[in-house]
């Protein structure tokens, strides 16, 4: 008897040890990409926060590793771009996961693209294309404006989640939307000398930032999207470049720059590389940043 | 036709049984996935255990649905056409519903899909890096082994990653080779039917597995699993008495396609790992895979003496065990070039009359695949055979070019 009783004691302690610390535990946030942990991070300052990807890796091609799969198993939300650019891993990881709250866009499942309009919709996608995505682009975050929004529905769906500490959240977006529009005239101002500039790049991953600074990607180092620039391709970027309103070549973190070192030597044209996310160079260490830094990297080449 | 009718009166059915509940709000291209694998070679020998032959082939062409049935379920199927001989056979390979998160870490697959013991097994061979599955598992598994059972799965809250899970399967292609005894005189029919007959058990397969995984700093990953497979008709059984020689049947008689193991045995153990490393985690230019697996099969035969034909005098386990293993590894040094280089043994047993003959083969092979795309890949390889008293291999170099390509909806692909 007393042992049974001992056991019973134990066990509610054991039940209450866990629910309470159910109660008070912190949201797991999931994040693919660097750029939505940070915002994340800004939004629910007292979250766990994981990013499944850094800067340096190319969101496309994540392997959906045993890690992810722990760490998913344990998340209350999963923040991710959408717009099918984990098409070729996280439905792995969900599917992996075991993990119900984080299925669904209705729960614990949110996609930026969803919460904001998207450069580029296609109505027919053809592989022939290369790798397109149909809901648009989703390299999203380099467009201050729309980030505000996906900011706005992330906030919403923190609170969704959490209802208990809503005002946290509320006070978290208020202090992040006016950082952030405090800073939008000064990026603004900043871009101002880009507009109009000349550019060839890398993939579409900068679409949003040449849009809103007014830079023109005149040219694409990939032959078609997610395809390796071929020494074929090169040759007509080169042919291309002699014309002599190029700025830069542009590069993001994780790309391979041989090609773009390759045309930069024959063209005589600078190459830049500019931090695709959060972590993408030292000085991007919050969203703030990563923009500032990006800007003065731009100014610099001119 | 009647292929692209089945999968799309599946996904029909599948919607008929989701009209209470909201639809997915994607319904764009990609739900369902539909997709095709389209595989074709030449090779200029052929090779044992069931691999590919000599000449020009197909390899399994693959048409494959799936999506989310709804919040809960997922569903898949995948139908194999495989031509052999002249004659095209249409075979489902996977046609299967899963639970997505039943709660606290529980899954349910069921209907026909590829058990999750050992670590290529449940990978779709479209993604190999080489031509064929290793010997091992060709010889063990019948290239991959699918079929129809329940599997529960379960994956822990911790930050190593940690699954376990249990299958069930019906196991008709892991049954050891039938007994082809001629009947004589039937008097005693109740040891008679067991007898000539073998009597299988209707649950054949019984499964355990789990794996361990993680990361090691930002650019490498690992996974290690250990899968115990109870076959419960795998024993072959060798009669040492009677008038006529003890017979078993050939293993297989390599005609037509075959997805039954070769060898079979009561217990399968299966150790695997895998590792993978790239540049600062990033999988786009450079990566390496390191992998390798480790199969015992133990309670291959036992040895019946009978009295008249009839009663069991006495049966004797033979000590001997299939064993077979592989170590592989891939490299792929550009987005468009990627080589590999994989060596393997399968030590194996066959019954002879009243004894068992040992045979062994081994696998050298290396492969060189260019990907125009990641849809498309071609792929050049050299594999050297070598058996010993392994069905009249003895040492033969072959070259096999072959293309890989995947149309529509390409499906994540695993770890």
């Amino acid at each position: 008897m007393r042992i049974n009783s001992k056991l019973i004691k134990a066990a509610a302690g054991f039940a209450a040890l866990v629910c309470s610390s159910a109660a008070h535990a912190q949201l797991n946030v999931f994040a693919c990409e660097p750029e939505y942990a940070s915002l994340a991070k800004s939004l629910a300052p007292d979250a766990d926060v994981y990013s499944a990807t850094t800067a340096m890796q190319d969101p496309h091609q994540v392997q959906a590793r045993p890690s992810l799969i722990a760490k998913m198993r344990q998340a209350d939300l999963v923040v991710c771009a959408g717009a099918d650019l984990e098409i070729g891993w996280l439905p792995m990881l969900q599917m992996k996961a075991s993990n119900r709250k984080v299925r669904s866009t209705d729960e614990g499942l949110f996609y930026a693209a969803e919460h904001t309009q998207t450069l580029d919709q296609l109505d027919n996608v053809d592989r022939s294309m290369g790798d397109v995505h149909a809901k648009g682009n989703p390299h999203l975050h380099f467009d201050p404006n729309k980030m505000l929004e996906v900011a706005e529905g992330l906030s919403a769906k923190l609170i969704q989640l959490d209802p208990q500490n809503k005002t946290q959240y509320e006070t978290a977006f208020t202090r992040f939307s006016e950082q952030w529009q405090a800073k939008i005239p000064q990026w603004q101002a900043q871009a101002e000398t880009l507009k109009g500039k000349k550019v060839i790049a890398y993939h579409s991953s900068f679409r949003y930032l040449f849009q809103w600074t007014g830079i023109e990607q005149v040219a694409d180092l990939e032959p078609k999207p997610g395809l390796a620039p071929t020494s074929s391709h090169l040759a007509t970027l080169l042919a291309r470049a002699e014309k002599g309103d190029i700025m830069a070549i542009i590069v993001a973190s994780y790309q391979d720059e041989r090609g773009a070192n390759w045309l930069g030597e024959r063209a005589n044209l600078p190459v830049l590389t500019l931090p695709m996310s959060v972590g993408g160079n030292e000085q991007s260490t919050d969203l703030i940043s990563l923009y500032d830094n990006v800007l003065v990297l731009l100014n610099g080449v001119q | 036709m009647s292929v692209l009718k089945t999968p799309l009166s599946l996904v029909a059915i599948a919607c008929a049984f989701a009209p209470i509940i909201v639809m997915a709000e994607d319904s764009s291209l990609t739900n369902p996935n539909i997709s095709a694998v389209l595989d074709g070679y030449y090779q200029t020998g052929d090779r044992g255990l069931d691999g590919r032959g000599e000449g020009f082939g197909l390899g399994e062409t693959e048409l494959a649905i799936s999506a989310n049935i709804d919040d809960l379920f997922y569903g898949k199927m995948t139908a194999i056409l495989a031509v052999h001989d002249d004659e095209t056979e249409v075979e489902l390979e996977e046609a299967f519903i899963q639970t997505m998160g039943l709660g606290a870490g529980f899954d349910i697959r069921a209907g026909r899909f590829l058990s999750d013991v050992g670590y290529l097994n449940n990978q779709h061979p479209h993604s190999d890096a080489f031509v064929d599955r290793p010997g091992a598992y060709r010889a063990f598994m019948g290239g991959h082994y699918f079929d129809d059972g329940v599997r529960l799965t379960y994956v822990a809250p911790t930050e190593l990653f940690w699954t376990m899970g249990v299958e069930v399967f019906k196991g008709n292609k892991m049954r050891a080779a039938e007994e082809h005894e001629e009947h004589e005189e039937h008097d005693d029919h109740s040891m008679e039917e067991e007898h000539a007959e073998r009597d299988y058990k209707t649950i054949g397969v019984y499964s355990a597995f789990t794996k361990l995984g993680g990361d090691i700093g930002v650019s490498s990953s690992w996974q290690l699993g250990l899968s115990y497979l109870r076959n419960e008709n795998g024993m072959g059984f060798i009669e040492e008495e009677g008038g006529h020689e003890p017979h078993i049947e050939a293993e297989d008689d390599h005609s037509g396609h075959n997805h039954n193991a070769a060898f079979t045995g009561e217990n399968t153990y299966i150790a695997d790992f895998v590792f993978k490393w790239a540049p600062d985690g990033n999988y786009k230019y450079q990566h390496l895979t390191l992998s390798g697996e480790y199969f015992r099969v133990t309670d291959i035969f036992s040895f019946e003496e009978h009295e008249h034909d009839h009663d069991i005098l006495s049966t004797e386990k033979s000590d001997d065990y299939h064993q077979g293993w592989y170590v592989s590894s891939v490299y792929q040094f550009s987005p468009n070039w990627s080589a590999g280089l994989r060596y393997g043994e399968v030590d194996t047993h066959e019954a002879h009359g009243d004894h068992l003959d040992s045979q062994k083969l081994k696998e050298t092979e290396l492969s060189l695949a260019w990907h125009h795309s990641h849809f498309s890949t071609v792929r050049l390889q050299y594999t050297n055979q070598k058996g010993t008293n392994f069905d009249g291999f003895e040492d033969d170099n072959i070259i096999t070019l072959q293309y890989v390509m995947t149309l529509g909806a390409h499906g994540a692909h695993q770890f």
